[in-house]
């Protein structure tokens, strides 16, 4: 009852004229976002960062703005993946395996308008979830102390990679370097400078958001450098916009399975949206393939990742409210934008500014209705915008990215700084280094490190507090757990390769 | 090959990294002070980079000559804009960013020219008329 009275007061603040404006303009430039080969939600949102500083938007406009667009992305990264067969973004990969068969077969509008319902359908059962279950996570970690706040933050770098069997070594590494980029700067606690090299310029640390836009918009600039020129390969066209609502309705299940086991992936630390989608294909696949017609245009196969990832873009952004530890890329860009605006996320958050969570999560329900509304009528305008070239729109892309990251502190060594991680985004992606854990580590390093020193604090220097409570040392047991796992299946995956390779017939 | 230099290279800084942490002493303040935690962070990282070096994963394919040269050109130009933006002005500098990054990319000169004058007077419009936020239209280079 009570989290009926806290929403209500939610969307009252998200009613208000800025945040409705900022809310359907999120929409609309997060669809587009999204459906733009190229851009995905980690490098929209982290460019449009900057942007809300320079609007001056508070915390709760900046998040509704973000929100908006890291929804609108998950809803637009599936329209190149049905037209194009490229997706829009990385969790949309999935839907091109039926979705663009669905296309190629003249279904294209079908395939649209399954993908829009399942979206709305996946979003909202994990806005609803968020709903019931972000506080009572809240209200468990107020009992957490400093070591146990350790703990998850060490959880939440072992964790982050997932469960994807790239080599957790790599992993583990870019959070590492994530937590060695954090401690450049004056030391809070004794006012020492680390790492600076002398430069007054680094006494500050880096700025988290100047390194998020390097890494992500000027790192996918010199990816896009390194492909072929070539024209936009042409979209399938559509003879009709208009579905056939018999078949949208035959895909109510494989979305419903969806939205559950994408919602539970956006939970878990380290899966995300991506991960969501893949679990949601795969098990649709073994509950409905009787027929093998997976793979080859089946309509519950776009229905369900895209159930998945709506559901676990939603879901992920649990753990990052109520623990204040992100679960993927884009909510921990969010996170970064929080922390900027000194807004530190974690359980207090839902006690100190309710306006805030309670406006979020209202707006949250009405984006979604939104993305709705623009995507099953205006699908027509968004295929022709996505026909703007990349050579067109990467040079503005970082032109405002440039602007955007200026105007935080009006100084070219930002710039710079900018480049500079630019260039190790590049180098790090192409050795299969995800940027995610770098992003974490440099976002929640300062904060691992303190709670550490408050901890053997109190303890007066005994390193056996870290593991003294039950919290910590479930936390603890459970991160072992899971690196036991995912080097297993990274052990697992290259035997399979190699036996693959081994293999004459492919 | 890249990935144990990759990994050679990390060992070395995180190496350094580690070492450099010893010489951050402070009398007072906590009884952990500002040295244990990047020890803490440095000695992981130094393993996990040293088995990359013994036991590399995965292989990297880095692009051709000519993809390397429109590279390095576009973040000459990129360096170039951080270097010139406050001589230059802001627009002209913009101008010069979007054009050239857009020509890199395969635009066709002509288009990409068009494109850049108006996003970097637009931005201009935006940023210093909208937003108030002040920036140079003519840099100190044009004695503005």
């Amino acid at each position: 009852m009570e989290t009926l009275t806290l929403l209500g007061n939610g969307f009252s603040v998200a009613f208000q004229p800025l945040h409705l404006g900022l809310l359907l303009f999120g929409c609309f430039a997060g669809t587009l976002i999204g459906a733009m080969p190229g851009l995905g939600p980690v490098n929209g949102v982290a460019i449009l960062i900057p942007l809300t500083f320079a609007f001056g938007f508070d915390a709760t406009a900046s998040l509704i703005l973000l929100s908006a667009v890291y929804f609108g992305c998950m809803y637009g990264g599936r329209i190149s993946s049905i037209l194009l067969n490229i997706p829009g973004d990385e969790p949309a990969v999935m839907t091109t395996l039926d979705g663009y068969p669905m296309a190629q077969q003249g279904h294209a509008a079908n395939a649209l308008a399954i993908s829009g319902v399942a979206s709305f359908i996946g979003a909202t059962v994990a806005i609803i979830g968020l709903t019931l279950f972000a506080p009572l996570l809240a209200r468990a970690a107020i009992y957490f102390g400093p070591a146990d706040y350790f703990a998850l933050y060490v959880m939440a770098f072992a964790t982050i990679g997932g469960l994807s069997g790239v080599d957790p070594r790599k992993t583990l590494l870019s959070a590492l370097i994530g937590l060695m980029i954090a401690t450049i700067g004056l030391d809070p606690g004794t006012g020492i400078p680390r790492y600076t090299g002398g430069s007054f310029h680094l006494y500050d640390g880096i700025d988290p958001i100047v390194a998020l836009v390097g890494l992500f918009a000027i790192s996918e600039l010199l990816f896009l450098l390194e492909r072929a020129i070539k024209d936009r390969d042409t979209a399938i066209r559509l003879t009709t916009w208009i579905p056939d609502v018999r078949v949208v309705v035959g895909t109510l299940w494989a979305t419903l399975r969806g939205s559950v086991v994408g919602f539970v992936a956006g939970v878990l630390p380290g899966a995300g949206a991506s991960l969501g989608a893949v679990m949601s294909y795969s098990i649709e696949k073994q509950v409905s393939n009787k027929n093998g017609t997976f793979g080859k245009g089946d309509p519950r196969g776009v229905a369900a990742p895209e159930a998945g990832n709506n559901a676990a873009s939603a879901g992920a952004l649990i753990p990052m409210l109520s623990l204040g530890v992100p679960g993927s890329g884009t909510t921990a860009v969010m996170l970064a934008m929080l922390i900027s605006l000194n807004v530190q996320p974690g359980p207090l958050l839902f006690e100190r500014q309710p306006d805030l969570v309670w406006g979020l999560v209202a707006s949250l329900y009405m984006a979604n209705v939104m993305l709705l509304i623009l995507n099953l009528p205006l699908i027509g305008l968004f295929t022709r915008l996505m026909a703007i070239p990349t050579w067109a729109l990467m040079p503005l892309v970082v032109a405002i990215s440039f602007v955007g990251v200026f105007s935080i502190s009006n100084s070219t060594f930002d710039l710079q700084v900018m480049i500079a991680f630019g260039v190790l985004g590049y180098v790090l992606r192409k050795m299969d280094i995800t940027l995610v854990p770098l992003v974490l580590g440099l976002l929640l390093g300062a904060d691992m490190e303190n709670n550490l020193r408050r901890a053997l604090s109190i303890s007066g220097g005994d390193y056996g507090v870290l593991i003294s409570s039950w919290i910590s040392f479930g936390l603890y047991l459970a991160t072992a757990g899971f690196l036991a796992l995912s080097v297993w299946l990274a052990i697992r995956d290259k035997r399979r390769v190699a036996a693959a390779a081994a293999d004459p017939i492919d | 090959m890249s990935i144990r230099l990759a990994g050679a290279a990390i060992f070395l800084i995180a190496a350094f990294y580690a070492w450099t942490a010893q010489n951050y002493t402070a009398s007072f303040g906590d009884v952990l002070g500002p040295s244990v935690f990047p020890v803490l962070v440095g000695i992981p990282a130094m393993a996990l980079a040293l088995s990359l070096v013994v036991f590399p994963g995965g292989t990297v394919a880095w692009p051709a000559g000519g993809r390397i040269l429109r590279q390095v050109i576009a973040l000459a130009m990129l360096i170039a804009y951080a270097l010139l933006l406050k001589p230059l002005g802001f627009p002209l500098a913009t101008f010069g960013v979007i054009a050239g990054v857009a020509i890199v990319l395969g635009g066709p000169v002509a288009t990409s020219l068009i494109i850049a004058a108006t996003g970097a007077l637009s931005l201009w419009g935006l940023f210093d008329r909208g937003l108030g936020l002040p920036l140079d239209f003519l840099g100190p280079v044009f004695g503005g």
